[in-house]
């Protein structure tokens, strides 16, 4: 009955169909090599998105440039409404406040407890109050799947899966409204690697987080990813859900799948 | 979002009960406002929430709201039917599963003082034992290459010799001069004032062959060598390099650590007579100069009165430090924890226990050569 009346409090719809990251026509040359050359797409927020492609097309380079860490040689790319490499070192800064990366290997701080490590972006641009924080701090290693006691260990001790689930708490931190996952599962079990598909599927569903991920695993794709972007011969080869380019008629898509049809 | 609302809670009293009425933007990043407005809250017994004009909620504002109700003995059904859209009452939802993980009471254990004693003297013992038994292993495979000699690996023993030996000699060689200018500059000083200024020769002499210059090298060494030991065969751990070795059938202690222990024993000698040739130049130098000493007298009296004893004293004792400072930068290479502080940690480490055995060393020659009557 009350979501009727609080409709027109919320933020307008049409800021929520407006798409959170804007890649328009990104060129990447390094030297006489061209890894991207004209790749456009855009991401809806509340989606699970995975990139994927060969080795060598520009995956993780396309989601250094997203990110800040890596200047395209031309294009344009928007996040959450901010051009990333137009924007001033200030916006840049509320914007990268609004997302979270993980790395590969987790990145974590190795002289920081996995609970230290959450807290670094809780106490450095959030004003938590001091109660609230040690709460705050478990909160985010049980949505990813840690148990609070794991906050005292020092990221040596942990374990692969782990090690990448304290990258997602802090990844977490800030409860952001984009998730950048690099690899989420690889080097790990299939049974840790399918609860940590779960975990991801709910942070979409539940949290409402849109997820953008690199990855090569076929269970992922084939699983919990609404959208699947293909990078080809520096650009989007095809594009949309996973069953339909599965059947894309193109000889890479199908030897990358052809593994997953024969078992099946 | 900076456009977001602050958020508020008010208490009202309605026919069916007090209502909590929230407002605002319940997000990460208000939260400071959030906690002050449910502080401001005499929580009654019961009462109902209404989130209905909540723009924002995200799990941290909703771990706040549940952690208060839970404080005030507010039942959960209080938040039934609160209004809030479909995603945020999810998220509301999940975090209220995991409420009673999160607010278990998880205090850091604090490290009373005779706790923190015991462990570091207990950290100390471990790693003298340790470093004793690496001592042994090593003297063990030292044993077996002396009886066949094809296991000693002589590439990698000359490539160490030129590391330690011949790249650490300009450094040494400045080291040492400057210490045999300041040392000869030093005692001239005082010589001088009884006409005795002859003497410089005999101290800087026996001074510079017996202990400076086996300590000065050594300790250069430790810094240079000692640290570059750790480092390397610890960045080789990090990256299974040694675990690679292991599995080729290869012995790390053989291909890692022997040729590095055998080429710095063999160094440090020829660096330290190096050292002393340099801190007597140095010497000679200040004696002409401020004390008309010429170099042909300080030569000749150097002759006479520097028993030659003094000079194999020195020398004797530069492959024991060797031993040490080789030994302790390998095993602390070869046992660095797996993450990258601790490298820079046994890096440091690895100097400051070879500099304090090399002293603890040259005390212990001291008394044994007293005794000897050397």
């Amino acid at each position: 009955m009350n979501a009727a009346v609080a409709a027109p409090a919320r933020s307008p719809a049409a800021q929520d169909r407006a798409p959170v990251i804007e890649i328009d026509n990104v060129v990447t040359r390094f030297g006489p090599q061209t890894v991207h050359d004209g790749v456009t797409f855009d991401v809806q927020r509340g989606t699970l998105v995975a990139l994927i492609g060969g080795s060598g097309t520009g995956k993780s380079v396309l989601l250094r440039e997203v990110i800040g860490l890596h200047r395209p040689t031309a294009g344009r790319i928007r996040l959450l409404g901010t051009d990333v490499w137009a924007a001033t070192e200030e916006e840049l800064n509320l914007t990268k406040r609004r997302f979270g990366m993980m790395f590969q290997d987790g990145a974590l701080f190795s002289s920081l407890s996995v609970a230290q490590n959450v807290a670094v972006p809780l106490s450095e641009h959030a004003h938590v109050p001091g109660d609230l924080l040690q709460s705050l701090i478990n909160l985010r290693l049980l949505q990813s799947g840690l148990t609070a006691e794991a906050g005292r260990k020092m990221p040596s001790e942990l374990s692969g899966g782990m090690r990448k689930r304290a990258a997602i708490a802090r990844a977490l931190a800030l409860e952001p409204e984009i998730l950048f996952l690099d690899e989420p599962t690889s080097g790990l079990d299939p049974t840790t690697a399918r609860a940590f598909d779960a975990m991801i599927r709910s942070l979409v569903d539940d949290l409402g987080i849109t997820v953008f991920l690199v990855t090569h695993d076929l269970d992922t794709l084939l699983t919990v990813v609404d959208r699947i972007i293909v990078l080809a011969g520096g650009k989007v080869l095809t594009d949309g859900p996973p069953a339909e380019v599965v059947h894309y008629d193109d000889p890479w898509i199908r030897s990358y799948f052809a593994v997953r049809t024969m078992v099946s | 979002m900076s456009e977001a609302a602050v958020p508020s809670a008010h208490l009202v009293a309605t026919a069916d009960g007090a209502v909590l009425q929230l407002a605002g933007s319940w997000r990460t990043a208000s939260l400071a406002a959030a906690e002050s407005a449910l502080a401001a809250i005499a929580w009654p017994s019961s009462l109902r929430v209404d989130a209905s004009q909540v723009q924002a909620l995200d799990s941290a504002g909703a771990l706040l709201l549940a952690t208060h109700l839970q404080r005030a003995n507010i039942p959960a059904s209080a938040l039934d039917d609160a209004g809030l859209a479909d995603g945020e009452s999810r998220i509301l939802e999940q975090v209220r599963s995991h409420l009673d993980a999160v607010t278990a009471g998880l205090r850091p254990q604090r490290e009373g003082l005779l706790e923190h004693i015991g462990r570091s003297t207990l950290t100390i013992w471990l790693l003298i034992v340790g470093h004793l038994n690496f001592l042994g292993m090593t003297l063990a495979f030292l044993a077996q290459a002396l009886v066949s000699p094809r296991r000693l690996r002589l590439r990698e023993l000359t490539a160490q010799l030129e590391q330690v030996c011949l790249n650490a000699i300009p450094v040494v060689a400045l080291v040492t001069l400057l210490i045999g200018v300041v040392f000869a500059y030093l005692l001239g000083l005082q010589a001088e004032q009884y006409g005795a200024s002859i003497f410089v020769v005999d101290g800087v002499g026996i001074g510079t062959t017996r202990e400076f210059g086996p300590i000065i090298v050594a300790i250069i060494v430790a810094g240079r060598s000692g640290a570059a030991f750790t480092a390397q065969l610890g960045s080789m751990r990090l990256n299974e390099e040694t675990d690679a070795i292991s599995t080729l059938g290869l012995s790390p202690m053989n291909v890692l650590v022997l040729p590095r222990v055998l080429a710095l024993m063999v160094a440090l000698p020829l660096l330290v007579f190096i050292g002393n040739v340099m801190a007597l130049t140095g010497a000679m130098f200040v004696a002409g100069t401020m004390l008309e000493i010429t170099p042909t007298t300080f030569l000749a009296r150097l002759q006479d009165n520097l028993a030659l004893k003094h000079v194999y004293v020195g020398l004797a004792k530069a492959p024991v430090f060797a031993l040490f400072i080789a030994i302790i930068g390998c095993r602390m290479g070869m046992t660095v924890a797996r993450d990258t502080r601790a490298l820079g940690i046994a890096t440091t480490s690895t100097v400051v226990q070879s500099i304090v055995s090399v002293i603890l060393l040259d005390a212990a020659f001291a008394v044994l050569f007293q005794h000897l009557d050397i």
